[in-house]
Order: structure tokens, then C-alpha cells, then sequence
């Protein structure tokens, strides 16, 4: 546990400076980057007094260990900067839309685990022609890349039987269904695609290791008690192939969060991911900078808790 | 067999795709979002661009980010793997290196990166191959180790070989194994990955892709109002998951070993 919680705060400081370090490292000035924005937009560009303004402003005139003790204090603060585009403070801006991201990984990637788990199951259970089916399903959605999923989905479910809506998180000066129902109808088809997207390897690895497991001595031991197969498969299998399966869902936790970012663009579902693509295009460094940061720490955070839950339900089998 | 016609055929359009696209795909040719027929075999975008050029000269895009993201990750990894597994002083730095890089979540950092130093082909898939090495790197360390207890090796080693000869004719050879199936999942990860980087808004701009066709095309509003989906969407998307499906049937059909 505490080695857990050791490796835990390392990588939580390890995101904090590269998050300080990348902008740094990489070649180019921030400042060239906004002022080429703004001539993009059609604004005047900088002058040299307003640059230096700005230098000072963001604390860029000091030295590199001035500017990381400034960078630190700022976070401490809470203060994650200043969004160019939508001129507000980023830590609004995150707040606002965080909620959206947590909701829509944190739903899709439990549903992933269970639904793949049961179909993985299946497919070891039944064997032949339901596991050749269920593995070739589990591999042609791994060839679809998560954002095609998604149009996919839009084009039979909302373009074409119009059940859901084309995109939003909520309808617009409507006051007709409740707005929570409203919010889950309107996010449907972001879960839905973004569990489709992250099931297939839940399936494949439930399947290994439940037929891994059913080669062990003590699962002959269970057979040869006279069980019923039923039970051999309930009681004896099952609880010994979970957690490979929980220590996967803490090493997915980034890529489904990856998923919601582009899901989210699809949608138009307004959280971290549809934010950062709307930075994208304004050039919003600030806004792309605390993206990576509090989703980093969310993922390290998650996986941590997930790592943490599996050792106390199972503290002999924690690597 | 389907799957290595249509990893040739992408292949083939990779390289020669420019030359065999029958218009100027920077030129229009045409009305906005005229359906297939006439001049534009698979109808026009939004300004009249053809189709089917920019899908044929799209195919380059994702084979160099294919080729080249691989190229690196699997280097970079296999490197680092045997580095790790044989020099036990390094294994420490380059293990900790390999979880801090598994932990950061990929899109996030992607987006970052390449919106600071602008992205364009070199840059997508210096990032993408020097970002992907730590899982793999992993398996490759763990097979090392496991390799250098194996009773052959230390018969090798008893019979007066040394360290060096043991390493490069004995243990090295054990990883080789291992490489088509990071082969084949990196090929996956880097087509998604450029694919989505350009939905997102960062493809290279001055390169036509397969993504880039798929992000500009969802970036219209009138998309499904007027059926464009069809023609505009639909060869670019039907020809990533071609070449993912293929390469995955491929590897999966290869006798094991």
C-alpha cells in the first residue's frame, strides 16, 4: 500500500513538471504562437511593448527555476491561467466541463469491463462456435477506430431513425423533458459508442484467462468433487480469472478517457474533449496545457484507486 | 488472401496513389457536393474538390505515419527492452521511464504537443513512435530475463562462451519472436491515432489524409442534411478499417512461432 501510494505521488509530480517542462523543451516561442494567432484573427499584431507585457505577465522573463517556482505557487493557488479564446480563467472552464468527461469514461469504462467480462466468459464457457463469433466480433471492432464508431452510430441512430439527438449535451430553450432525462438522452450514444469501442479487449482477456484458470489442479479438484459444472464455473473459475481482468480496467483507464476525447468532438458533448478541440483551433495553449494535467492526474488517480481496491479484496494476489 | 490483396493495394496506393488520381485534388472541378458521376467518380466536397484524388493521394498519409511510427516504436522498444534485460544497472531508469510515459493518457499529450510545435508529418510521427515504446519495451525486458535463466544459455555460458556472445547469438534471438505481433498493433495504433489526431484538427495541413478527409468533412454542417456523407465519408473511412482489419487477419493467419 505504501509503495502504491509512493509510486502514486511520483507520478502525480512527474505529470506536474512536464506539464511545466513540454512548452519549454519544445522549440518555438508561446509568444510567437499567440501573436501569429492573432494575426490569423485579424487583430493588429503584437507590438514589442505589449510582448514584453506579456512576458512579464506570465512570469517568462525570469529564469527557468523562477519561473517553475511561479508555475508551483500558481497551481497551488488553483490558478491554472487564462484562457486566450474564451477569456476566462481556465480553472472555470475545466470545472464546467470536467463532470461531462468523468461521467461519460467512468460509465462507458465500467459497462466495457462488465459487458466484455460476460461475453469473454461466454465465449470460454460455450467454446467453438460461440467463441469462434464472439472473437471475431471482438476483432472487427478493434478495427474500427473509436471516432468512426461514433459516426457510425450518429448516422443509423440519430440521421437516420432519429431516436437521439445529432449533438449537445442538453436541448436549447426547451423546457419539455426533466433535465437529467434530457442530459442521458442526450448522452446515450456517446456511452454507447465509447463502451463499443472499449469492450473488445475486456473479451479477449476474460476468455484467456478463464481458460487458463480451468486448467488448473484445483478446478479438477472441484470436478472431481462432483460439482456441478455451473458451480465449478461460478464459484471456483470466475473469482480466480477477475483480477487480471480489474488490473486491466486501471491500465484502460487512459485509453478510454483517450476515446471520450474524440467521442466527445463527435457528439458535441460538452467536456474536456470537446474543449480541447475547440483550443485547438483558437491556439489556447493554456486551456490544452490543463487538459493534459488534470486528466494525467485523474488517470494516475483512478488507476491508483482501482490498484488500491483490488489489493484490499485480494491482498495475496497484488503484484 | 483478402487481407494481403488489400495490404498490397494500399501499399500500392501509398506510393503510387499521386500519380494515378485523376484531377488536382486542390483544384475544383465541379459544383460543391456534386454526387458521384460524370468527371468526379466519387463526387465533390464542400468546394468542389474531387473526391476520389484526394482519397487516392490521402492513402500516402497514413502509409508513411504507418511505416514510419512503427519503424521507430518497435526500434525504440526492442532497444530499450534488451537494454533493460541485459545491463541490470539501466533496468531501474529505463523501467521507471517506460511507466511514466504508460501513465501520461495518450490523446491529451498528443494534442499538446502537437499544437505547440505544429504539426505536419515528420513531427506527427516523431511523436507518436517516440511515445509508444513502454508496453512493449516491457514484454521484451521480461522475455530477456526469462531467457538469460533458460538452461541452454547457461550451457552456452559453461561451455566458455562469453557474456557478449552469449547476449547477441543466445538470448537476443529469443525476442525476435515477439516482434510481428508489436508490428501489427502498432500499425493499428499509428493509422488510428494519425486518423483521429487529423479529425481533431491536427493532421498535417498542408497534406491531403484519409482523417483529415473524415475531419473536415464532419466539420460541414450540412453533412447528413444533404447525403454527402455517402461519398465524402465513407471511401476514407471504409479504407482505414480495410487496412487495420487486414493487418490484424494477417498476423493472425501467420503459422505460430
Amino acid at each position: 500500500m505504501i509503495r502504491l501510494a509512493v509510486r502514486t505521488m511520483i507520478l502525480l509530480a512527474a505529470i506536474v513538471v512536464l506539464n511545466f517542462l513540454i512548452p519549454r523543451l519544445l522549440p518555438g516561442d508561446p509568444l510567437d504562437a499567440l501573436a501569429a494567432g492573432e494575426h490569423e484573427s485579424g487583430l493588429a499584431p503584437l507590438s514589442a511593448a505589449a510582448r514584453e507585457n506579456l512576458r512579464q505577465f506570465y512570469g517568462l522573463d525570469r529564469d527557468l527555476v523562477g519561473q517553475f517556482t511561479h508555475y508551483l505557487s500558481s497551481l497551488a493557488r488553483g490558478d491554472l491561467g487564462w484562457s486566450f479564446a474564451k477569456r476566462q480563467p481556465v480553472r472555470d472552464l475545466l470545472a464546467a466541463r470536467l463532470p461531462w468527461t468523468l461521467g461519460l469514461v467512468g460509465a462507458a469504462a465500467l459497462s466495457a469491463a462488465l459487458l466484455g467480462t460476460a461475453l469473454g466468459l461466454a465465449a470460454a464457457w460455450w467454446g467453438g462456435r460461440v467463441d469462434h463469433a464472439l472473437v471475431s466480433l471482438a476483432s472487427s471492432i478493434e478495427a474500427i477506430p473509436d471516432f468512426l464508431i461514433g459516426i457510425g452510430f450518429l448516422l443509423v441512430f440519430a440521421v437516420g431513425l432519429r431516436w437521439f439527438p445529432l449533438s449537445g449535451g442538453r436541448t436549447a430553450f426547451e423546457a419539455g423533458a426533466p433535465a437529467a432525462i434530457d442530459t442521458l438522452w442526450h448522452l446515450t450514444l456517446p456511452y454507447l459508442a465509447l463502451t463499443l469501442s472499449s469492450f473488445a479487449i475486456f473479451l479477449l482477456l476474460t476468455r484467456h484467462s478463464t481458460a487458463e484458470t480451468t486448467r488448473a489442479p484445483f478446478v479438477a479438484v472441484a470436478r472431481a468433487k462432483g460439482l456441478r459444472p455451473r458451480t465449478v464455473a461460478l464459484r471456483h473459475v470466475l473469482p480466480n480469472a477477475l483480477p487480471p481482468i480489474a488490473n486491466l480496467l486501471a491500465l484502460r483507464l487512459g485509453a478510454v478517457l483517450s476515446g471520450a476525447i474524440v467521442i466527445e468532438r463527435v457528439y458535441g458533448v460538452p467536456g474536456l474533449g470537446l474543449l480541447a478541440f475547440e483550443a485547438i483551433r483558437e491556439r489556447d495553449y493554456p486551456v490544452l496545457q490543463s487538459v493534459f494535467l488534470l486528466t494525467g492526474a485523474a488517470v494516475v488517480l483512478a488507476t491508483a484507486a482501482v490498484d488500491a481496491i483490488l489489493r484490499a479484496v485480494r491482498p495475496y494476489d497484488a503484484r | 488472401m483478402l487481407a494481403s490483396v488489400l495490404l498490397g493495394l494500399f501499399v500500392v496506393l501509398g506510393i503510387a496513389g499521386p500519380s494515378l488520381a485523376p484531377h488536382d485534388p486542390r483544384v475544383a472541378i465541379g459544383r460543391p457536393l456534386q454526387p458521384p458521376g460524370g468527371r468526379a467518380v466519387l463526387g465533390t466536397n464542400d468546394i468542389g474538390q474531387d473526391v476520389l484524388s484526394e482519397w487516392l493521394i490521402g492513402a500516402r498519409a497514413t502509409l508513411i505515419a504507418a511505416i514510419g511510427v512503427t519503424g521507430i516504436s518497435t526500434a525504440l522498444a526492442w532497444l530499450v527492452g534488451v537494454t533493460a534485460g541485459l545491463w541490470s544497472r539501466a533496468a531501474l531508469p529505463l523501467t521507471s521511464l517506460g511507466d511514466l510515459v504508460l501513465a501520461l493518457p495518450a490523446i491529451p499529450l498528443y494534442l499538446l504537443i502537437l499544437a505547440l510545435v505544429g504539426p505536419n508529418q515528420a513531427t506527427i510521427v516523431l511523436t507518436l513512435g517516440l511515445l509508444s515504446w513502454p508496453a512493449f519495451a516491457r514484454i521484451v525486458q521480461a522475455t530477456v530475463r526469462e531467457v538469460r535463466q533458460a538452461p541452454y544459455v547457461e550451457a552456452a555460458a559453461a561451455l566458455g562462451a562469453s557474456p557478449v556472445r552469449v547476449a547477441v547469438h543466445h538470448v537476443v534471438p529469443a525476442t525476435f519472436g515477439l516482434l510481428a505481433t508489436k508490428v501489427v498493433l502498432t500499425v493499428r495504433f499509428a493509422i488510428f491515432a494519425e486518423a483521429s489526431l487529423a479529425f481533431l484538427g491536427l493532421g498535417d495541413p498542408g497534406a491531403k489524409s484519409w482523417g483529415a478527409m473524415l475531419g473536415t468533412a464532419f466539420n460541414y454542417p450540412l453533412l447528413f442534411a444533404r447525403g454527402a456523407w455517402l461519398w465524402w465519408m465513407a471511401p476514407p473511412a471504409l479504407a482505414i478499417i480495410a487496412v487495420v482489419w487486414a493487418t490484424s487477419v494477417l498476423t493472425m493467419e501467420r503459422p505460430r512461432g
